[in-house]
């Protein structure tokens, strides 16, 4: 029988695993859309980080901030200025 | 009879792994996925998945107050689909 | 306000096997998403991970928290947030695909690769010779309205 400390840190690992490969595609991609959306990722992949370390109070705010309010605001500023990163390609 | 607390969990305990597998592929999915929509795709089934998720874990932590996350997770992943459609379509448009 | 006495085995096992139904087929929408070759086929898959993956357990877990008599009495309140996010999901899940595809199609995003015929394509293509009126002025009302 798994005692819940050993559950929350083997999950807490993994999670830590994905949103440290989706901040690092994020941050070397240079398609800006994609980089928005690994970002997404990361939200999603800390918000599960917050509920297993019990902060629901604090999940009900980022969840909003940083999958809903955050890519709209930066996908907005895409659609007003340009997609790629350096702009040599199409 | 009582429903027994054990039994519960140990199902419950049973699942994790399962969860946790299908979990880390969607993941890969969505950091390799080759166009825009797979990587929304993929992110909106994860976080579907992850409020289901969310819901069996309250049972496993027995407090009932880890449950509106769900609904919210739910909600606000269907509107960064509706954002991504919408960026994508306006830009087929011309603007 | 208790259950009667058995009934709630009944909830939790019924609950039990909805979870496990949901579980398999998660694992299974996963490797489909993964393993399936374009877009416009992982949308099969995603489904799966969707309906079959999120709103049936979501149901099981709503039936073992209504079962389950050691989580106390906000149990009715597990079980009621349960059912809540059960019917979101499978409002909005189909709903989110749709337009996701609707949009990849539209934009060119994805390849429609296992294609026999593409109507969709071919009248989005050919603007609206006057016979077809109807759907093709409001489409392109839809179209142009947004500056």
């Amino acid at each position: 029988m798994i005692s819940p400390e050993t559950l929350v840190f083997g999950v807490l690992a993994a999670l830590g695993l994905i949103s440290m490969v989706a901040t690092f595609m994020a941050v070397m991609e240079r398609d800006l859309l994609k980089a928005v959306l690994f970002s997404a990722v990361q939200s999603t992949a800390y918000a599960f980080m917050f509920y297993i370390l019990m902060a629901p109070d604090i999940l009900l705010v980022y969840v909003p901030v940083a999958v809903g309010l955050y890519p709209a605001v930066i996908l907005f500023l895409i659609k007003k200025t340009e997609r790629f990163e350096g702009g040599e390609e199409e | 009879m009582t429903v027994s607390e054990s039994e519960v969990i140990t199902f419950i305990i049973i699942t994790l792994p399962i969860y946790m597998a299908a979990f880390t592929l969607y993941a890969v999915r969505a950091l390799k996925g080759p166009t825009i929509p797979d990587t929304v795709l993929a992110i909106d089934a994860m976080t579907y998945d992850l409020a289901a998720f969310l819901v069996v874990l309250a049972i496993f932590f027995r407090s009932p107050i880890l449950i509106p996350t769900a609904i919210v997770l739910a909600l606000w992943v269907y509107a960064l689909d509706i954002y991504v459609a919408k960026y994508l379509e306006s830009k087929e448009m011309g603007e | 306000m208790a259950v009667p006495a058995g009934l709630d085995w009944v909830l939790v096992i019924i609950g039990e096997i909805m979870i496990a139904v949901g579980v398999i087929s998660d694992l299974i929408a996963a490797i489909g998403l993964l393993r399936f070759p374009n877009f416009y086929v992982r949308l099969h898959a995603a489904t799966i991970g969707t309906i079959w993956g999120a709103f049936v357990p979501l149901i099981g877990a709503a039936l073992v928290a209504a079962g389950a008599d050691f989580l106390g009495r906000y149990r009715w309140f597990m079980a009621g947030g349960a059912v809540i996010t059960a019917v979101l999901i499978l409002i909005l899940g189909p709903a989110g695909s749709h337009a996701l595809a609707r949009a990849a199609h539209r934009s060119k995003a994805a390849v429609v690769q296992p294609k026999v015929v593409d109507h969709l394509e071919e009248d989005s293509r050919a603007p609206s010779p006057k016979e077809e009126g109807g759907e093709e002025s409001e489409a392109e009302v839809k179209e142009g309205g947004e500056p």
